[in-house]
């Protein structure tokens, strides 16, 4: 008995012992990763306010189109489109690693949010000729951040649709099982290698074919469905590339303003222990 | 008795606030450590996983050694001082699984919780770590007190 509380002392004053070791060490990689994260997070910040300008004009340069500048225009507006969509990853990642992601409650329709998102890759999906399949089969509205089911199915659908080969199909399948809200996205391609897997979530990445994206996009993914208690993961079979996310739902939050988690907050702590 | 209404943090998150606010969140093998400031009566809460941050993937604050130094960095951004401020600190239970399983998880967050304070020099006046039970807790900021029940054990 004796022993085994002594072999046990051990275990702890090792693990203690190395994992300060961890910290120590830990703390120069952090420190070499932050002046990076400070600098996204100024270029965020000075970006993104012209950009929404930039967003919100730019449609209405299509009144004065006409045969000299047809080109022009679409091309500029998916560039900006493209740019917005960049920007707001990054702001995503600085809110994220902020650890001020609030999250704002709405009823939404699943379908009006994918139908938003393939409105923004419209020119891809035209230039690539990509057909594309939305199968919901959710059929109702869920309770949700609209914005941070955008940022998920945004940037697996526009990967999709990057590096699925040309004139294929992308298959977008939305449902819901029990409180988990589940999108999986397939494409035809090489897709990433199965060995890079780990690599495939981690910011600055590499994009399949050596291409770099900002390398932030399946980082913020992963983020924010482990936010929600879920996963995102892919398979490549023959060929076809499937990328599926999924994070639970909290269906009664929209009722109250505050959180949800009812059980807790309105149970009593009157025999508390207060310290 | 709270006045204000309990804001609920989950895993990742950080919160400050003032009185008559709280907040509050559920623990396992997870750690939360709790800030106060009497002086501007504002405190913070973060509620980590993990103990540290493996250089992949996003500095979330659901790794300890990202998480502590920025509910220190927001609350002196709030006004407050590191001299002014006390800490209290909460969970790190081994849950329902062996030691060698959960990898001393639990164990771990404390050590590191404790580390990075003593480097900030930010005294920790209470403490309620390690065990076997899940901790319910709810940080009062009116006078910086936090109520604790354990959850029941399965």
């Amino acid at each position: 008995m004796m022993k085994q509380g002594s072999t046990q002392k051990n275990l702890e004053d090792e693990v203690a012992f190395l994992s300060k070791k961890i910290l120590e060490l830990n703390k120069r990689l952090i420190g070499s990763e932050k002046a990076k994260s400070r600098f996204l997070s100024l270029v965020t910040s000075e970006l993104n306010n012209p950009m929404t300008v930039l967003v919100g004009m730019v449609p209405h340069l299509q009144l004065h189109v006409c045969e000299k500048n047809e080109k022009i225009y679409p091309m500029v507006n998916q560039e900006v489109l493209n740019l917005d969509f960049k920007i707001k990853n990054l702001v995503m990642t600085a809110r994220i690693e902020s650890g001020d992601l609030d999250v704002s409650y709405a009823l939404v329709d699943p379908l009006d949010i994918i139908d938003e998102v393939t409105e923004s890759l419209k020119y891809i999906i035209e230039e690539k000729k990509i057909h594309l399949h939305v199968n919901n089969q959710i059929n109702k509205k869920i309770v949700a951040d609209p914005q941070i089911i955008y940022t998920i199915a945004r940037n697996l659908i526009s990967n999709a649709c990057l590096y699925g080969t040309m004139s294929s199909a992308v298959e977008i399948i939305i449902r819901k099982e029990n409180s988990i809200f589940i999108i999986s996205v397939k494409n035809y391609g090489d897709g990433p290698k199965l060995q890079n897997k780990p690599e495939i979530f981690k910011r600055f990445s590499d994009g399949p074919d050596g291409e770099h994206g900002l390398g932030i996009g399946l980082s913020i993914v992963r983020a924010l469905c482990e936010r929600f208690d879920g996963t995102v993961d892919f398979s490549v079979d023959n060929g076809i590339v499937t990328f599926v996310a999924s994070l639970s739902l909290d269906e009664e939050k929209v009722n109250s303003k505050a959180y949800g988690s009812n059980e807790f907050l309105f149970e009593s702590f009157d025999d508390a222990i207060e310290i | 008795m709270i006045q204000g209404s309990s804001t609920f943090i989950h895993v990742g998150q950080i919160h400050i606030d003032k009185a008559p606010y709280a907040i509050s969140t559920v623990l396992g093998s997870c750690v939360a450590i709790c800030i106060y400031d009497s002086q501007l009566g504002i405190g913070g809460m973060n509620h980590y996983l993990l103990p540290f941050w493996n250089g992949h993937g996003l500095q979330t604050p659901k790794f300890g050694n990202i998480s502590i130094p920025k509910l220190i960095e927001s609350m002196q951004e709030k006004g407050s001082r590191i001299e002014t401020m006390e800490a209290k600190i909460f969970g790190g239970a081994s849950m329902h699984i062996s030691a060698s399983e959960n990898m001393m998880i639990g164990q771990k967050n404390i050590i590191v919780a404790k580390e990075i304070l003593k480097e900030y020099r930010i005294p920790i006046v209470a403490e309620d770590v390690g065990g076997e039970q899940g901790r319910k807790i709810q940080f009062n900021l009116e006078k910086g007190k936090v109520l604790l029940k354990y959850t029941s054990k399965q």
